[in-house]
């Protein structure tokens, strides 16, 4: 499912002065209700099309763990489709036993585990997860519990619960988990509404963690696709934890791959008791629906669901305020780039609408970055902004991509530039107006259709409270330009950023094919060269080259043959391409 | 304008105090007594109105927020690109937007839409060219005009068209960055061909060579009502907009020209394992076979059969077995798309880490060989069919969906063909039977043509699992190796 952080979206309302006043007073009428077990509910009546977007949060993410347990939030979210007493098996009570059963192998087999790291510490072997190292208890453990899964797949119905929602005409079934909320949602016809009802509150009143383990597997390679395969998601990773110093939000939502592999399925248990329980949960519906008969629908189907023992504990780090500036540079295969982050504040704090505005004043094709990175001295080619509030703490991202021959550091500092201006100077009320006009805009390109609602509200809701889609956007249309001056000498300091600087990793893929067979001392070299040569547009030039390297090669070293030959043939080709216009 | 919503500010906190429930909560969902639901989809003649000035319109009001969309369909693409000038679908796409007009340069153009929050926007893709503007109701007059002189006397600035060819040249050099974007464009080129036009890649040549002077007659040839489909929905009388449009299109002042068919010469490649060498620790496998076109009598029932096989997520055959019972993926599935123009092939994709690939893989084309020769079970067509079914309201979710689904039926030519396709499309679907699935798996589910590409490390790919037995050589009469292309002229 999919793995998101808050970062990139702004809730907001309300109009610009610009706006005819008759507009101003629209909010969104969200209702919300407390049930007795703790439950928070919230409904929106829509009747444009016959359906309901369904969803509810536990107000519970990675920033919740702590070593030894990081992506258990997210691997929650995996389990919470695997079924129910009822659905997903043929035998409930065989299903139990056999569950029972495994957690006994797996208890055993999690003792061998930790003399691997043991033998790892001491050098005997390179990894402690590489199937090759296993102990042959280990390997025989491994089997049993396989016979134990074999087992358990003869009564197993696969998938039923997606299933029963796909039969029902469910659409847009899906979950995600961000730093600060585990969210899960779906689209049913009107007339189904009793079915969301039963499924959701079955699978938070009595969950079966089946296929615990193997769920793990599907995690790592949702791991391996999203960080270790993708250019940058390693390095996005790393740069994401040097960022964060003492808060959570240091590790991955996905988790440490150590932990993943030795997470049990008792540490999940507890997990659940602490953070699945009703008081913990706001439920929401936005569509076709009657709120008095739904309201009492949810009271029978959610109301059952046992209150918590417990309060939720409360994420008690806060991040240490930063002392020195923190720079990390990577080779990696992409075209260079600069990325920098500042600490700034949480979801709701009155700075963070400054915050929003002055990102907007620097994004954008009309925005300050862009205009002044990208079109007019051309150092850039791209270039971002974003305020990211999360629940607990916030961050600002500026960046850019480097335009070919320019350096990441020349982005970064034209970045530097534009933010002393914004110090320095007072925004013109024509560009304030522009981009609260936009805020105003968006606050009604935002109500499209329920399930696009849904999704805000679970992500307000999630990041600290709902209210935050009817209140953002006024306090957005109060920002002043002395604010935004404010808030830019208050967060951009040298001492409160991050910088990663990317460059392209030498005989990257780029130039793979036509660099075999050149010296590691020759790639970078070559490099230059061709890259002057494929620039070169003066056909003489190039044919006057492309005698002297015939004239070289005929007295050159076999060391140095290939690396001639190479820039004979893309002269050569240059010239062809040159002649052919 | 109309206020979002008919009540002001209703926010209410209560703990609610609720009666207990009458009635006993069921063990299981069949129990649930679900009311009926009456669904009739949009008709086309209720929104189809046919301009003077050429194009074809679907209007759709929608009084709730105070917005207006519009979009052109264009009957143009990157198949009419000439010889060489590859890449100039999308350069002409975005100058047309972004490089001012005969009034406004591209900068006044941009702070004029940026302070009204209006989206205008232009692009070309493979078979057609969209033009869209979505604004504020208040502010229709102005676009409108806007719009007029983008699409009739776009200023095509100069240094934009500087900037976007450079930004095109940057872009090109990560083409091999990213494992799935290799995946991506070598399954292309065996699905349909080196000479196939979709694989005709832009390359530093062919940007270099790309004059304003190409961009204006792309732009003068193609961009004409004649061409033109529209989809309007928002907040708008409908009498007083199709005059707008009348005016919008009336007088047009070039003549253009109208696009030959769209080619359909494609080649798909021998059987074989292909390989293309990428340094990352998961594979990406694609596994295709040849297609179909959606008009086809066959298709309906060869969605049924994909959507069992693979192309129903969490419920498909494929995701059960590669993913949940053996942990081998994270995303596993299968796509049949129907072709408009020409035969789409199938495909069946998943990452896996090197080791697990090959029998990933064999898993695979395993459940192909399955469906073709057992028919799938009752419960199966069932949830298949009432999905494809119940879900069908959800595509004319809001009446944005509904203006545009109409418009692209009539721009495909389905509309002309078949006027009631949307009316009877759920009854097709469910007089589809199992037998009907396993002919068509018979037909099309054909493992010994099956292309199978695989980008990754290589050497660990071939070593297999210890757990696993099956080699990857095993699956399939040939091995190809795959050179990365350059990525600047894209010869391998």
């Amino acid at each position: 499912m999919n793995r998101q952080s808050s970062i990139r979206v702004l809730f907001v309302l309300l109009l610009a002065a610009a706006f005819v006043p008759a507009l101003r007073a629209q909010k969104v009428p969200v209702t919300e209700h407390i049930l007795p077990n703790g439950l928070k509910v919230l409904l929106l009546e829509r009747h444009d099309a016959p359906d309901v977007a369904g969803g509810w949060v536990a107000k519970v993410g990675s920033a919740n763990e702590r070593p030894g347990i990081t992506g258990i939030a997210h691997l929650f979210e995996h389990m919470m489709f695997k079924g129910t007493p009822t659905i997903g098996t043929k035998d409930f009570k065989k299903d139990v036993e056999i569950l029972n059963a495994q957690e006994r192998v797996r208890e055993l087999m999690r003792e061998e585990e930790a003399k691997l790291r043991a033998a790892w510490r001491r050098g005997e072997i390179d990894d402690p997860q590489k199937p090759e190292n296993r102990t042959p208890r280990l390997r025989e453990l491994g089997k049993e519990f396989q016979q134990l899964v074999e087992e358990q797949r003869k009564i197993l119905v696969k998938n039923e619960f997606d299933r029963i929602y796909t039969a029902g005409g469910g659409s847009q079934m899906n979950a995600y988990t961000s730093y600060d909320v585990t969210a899960y949602f779906i689209t049913v016809p009107a007339n189904k509404l009793e079915l969301f009802m039963w499924m959701e509150s079955e699978r938070i009143l009595r969950p079966i963690f089946r296929e615990f383990y193997a769920e793990r597997d599907v995690v790592f390679e949702e791991r391996r696709m999203r960080t270790d395969s993708t250019p940058l998601g390693k390095f996005a990773e790393a740069f994401e934890s040097l960022f964060w110093e003492s808060h959570p939000y240091s590790w991955p939502i996905i988790g440490w791959p150590s932990d993943i592999a030795a997470i049990s399925r008792e540490q999940a248990d507890d997990f659940y008791a602490t953070y699945y329980a009703p008081q913990n949960l706001t439920l929401i519906l936005v569509g076709d629906f009657d709120s008095k008969r739904t309201l009492a629908m949810v009271e029978k189907y959610f109301g059952r669901i046992p209150k918590g023992k417990k309060a939720t504990p409360d994420v008690v780090t806060l991040e240490v305020a930063q002392n020195a500036e923190k720079r990390m540079y990577a080779e990696a295969e992409t075209n260079p780039q600069v990325d920098i982050l500042w600490h700034t504040v949480a979801y709701g704090h009155a700075d963070s609408y400054p915050l929003s505005v002055l990102a907007q004043i620097l994004s954008t094709r009309t925005g300050r970055l862009y205009k002044n990175l990208v079109l007019g001295p051309q150092v850039a080619t791209e270039t971002w902004a974003w305020q990211g509030s999360r629940k607990w703490a916030g961050q600002f991202n500026l960046g850019g991509e480097c335009r070919d021959g320019r350096k990441p550091e020349e982005v970064e500092q034209a970045i530097y530039a534009e933010l002393d201006k914004l110090k320095n100077e007072d925004l013109p009320a024509a560009e304030l107006q522009k981009v609260k006009n936009n805020f105003a805009a968006g606050e009604y390109r935002r109500l499209a259709n329920n399930h696009a609602i849904l999704q805000q509200l679970m992500r307000a809701e999630g990041a600290g409270d709902w209210r935050e889609i009817n209140e953002g956007g006024p306090r957005l249309q109060t920002v002043t330009a002395a604010d935004v001056r404010r808030v830019a000498n208050k967060y951009f300091t040298k001492e409160n950023r991050a910088v990663a600087v990317y460059t392209r990793k030498a005989g990257a893929a780029t130039d793979e094919p036509d660099f075999a067979g050149l010296s590691d001392q020759q790639k970078p070299v070559a490099r230059k060269v061709l890259s002057t040569i494929k620039a070169e547009t003066n056909l003489a030039a190039l044919k006057q080259r492309a005698q002297q390297l015939d004239e070289q090669l005929s007295k050159a070293e076999a060391k140095t043959q290939t690396f001639l030959k190479l820039l004979r043939k893309k002269t050569q080709e240059r010239i062809a391409e040159l002649e052919k216009k | 304008m109309k206020p979002i919503f008919v009540h002001a500010l209703l926010l209410s906190l209560s703990v609610v105090v609720f009666a207990p429930a009458a009635d006993a909560i069921p063990d299981r969902p069949e129990k649930l007594q679900f009311p009926a639901l009456k669904y009739e989809p949009p008709r086309a003649a209720d929104h189809r109105v046919v301009l003077k000035s050429g194009p074809v319109a679907y209007v759709v009001p929608d009084r709730e927020l105070p917005l207006v969309s519009l979009v052109i369909y264009v009957r143009t693409g990157q198949h009419t690109e000439p010889a060489g000038k590859e890449g100039l679908a999308s350069l002409a796409g975005s100058l047309l937007a972004r490089g001012g007009t005969k009034s406004k340069t591209a900068e006044e153009l941009e702070e004029r839409l940026a302070f009204l929050a209006a989206g205008l926007n232009a692009s070309v893709g493979d078979t057609q060219g969209t033009v869209s503007l979505n604004l504020l109701s208040k502010d229709l007059d102005e676009g409108l005009a806007i719009l007029r002189e983008v699409l009739t006397a776009p200023r095509l600035q100069e240094d934009k068209l500087a900037l976007f060819k450079q930004q095109t040249l940057q872009s090109m050099k990560q083409r091999n960055d990213d494992s799935a974007d290799i995946e991506q464009r070598e399954r292309r080129f065996l699905a349909y061909g080196e000479n196939f036009w979709v694989n005709r890649h832009a390359t530093q040549a062919s940007i270099e060579s790309i004059t304003r002077a190409d961009i204006e007659a792309f732009h003068r040839r193609w961009f004409h009502p004649k061409n033109f489909v529209v989809a309007a929905s928002g907040d708008f009388d409908r009498a007083a907009l199709t005059a707008k449009l009348e005016t919008l299109f009336a007088s047009w002042p070039f003549q253009g020209d109208v696009a030959k068919p769209v080619p359909t010469d494609k080649q798909f490649a021998a059987p074989g394992l292909y390989f293309v060498e990428k340094d990352v620790n998961q594979g990406r496998v694609s596994l295709l076979l040849p297609g179909i076109r959606r008009d086809d009598p066959d298709y309906p029932a060869v969605e049924v059969m994909n959507d069992i096989l693979g192309g129903g997520g969490f419920t498909s055959r494929i995701m059960n077995r590669v993913r949940s019972d053996e942990g081998l993926a994270y995303s596993a599935g299968t796509g049949f798309p129907g072709g408009v123009y020409y035969p789409l092939s199938f495909v069946a994709v998943f990452q896996s880490k090197s080791g697990t690939v090959a029998y990933a893989t064999s898993l695979v084309l395993d459940e192909m060989r399955k469906i073709a020769a057992t028919p799938v079970t009752a419960e199966e067509l069932e949830t298949t069919k009432k999905s494809f079914i119940e879900t069908f309201p959800s595509s004319f979710a809001t009446k944005g969906q509904v203006a545009g689904a109409l418009a692209q039926e009539e721009f495909t030519g389905r509309y002309a063909k078949e006027p009631d396709y949307f009316k009877n499309y759920r009854a097709k679907i469910a007089a589809i039977t199992a037998a009907d699935v396993q002919r068509v798996a018979k037909k099309y589910m054909t493992p010994e043509k099956a292309v199978i590409l695989v980008v990754g490390q290589k050497a660990e790919i071939l070593k297999g699992h210890p757990n696993h037995p099956v080699k990857i050589e095993s699956l399939a009469p040939r091995m190809v190796n795959v050179p990365l292309r350059d990525p600047l002229t894209m010869k391998p």
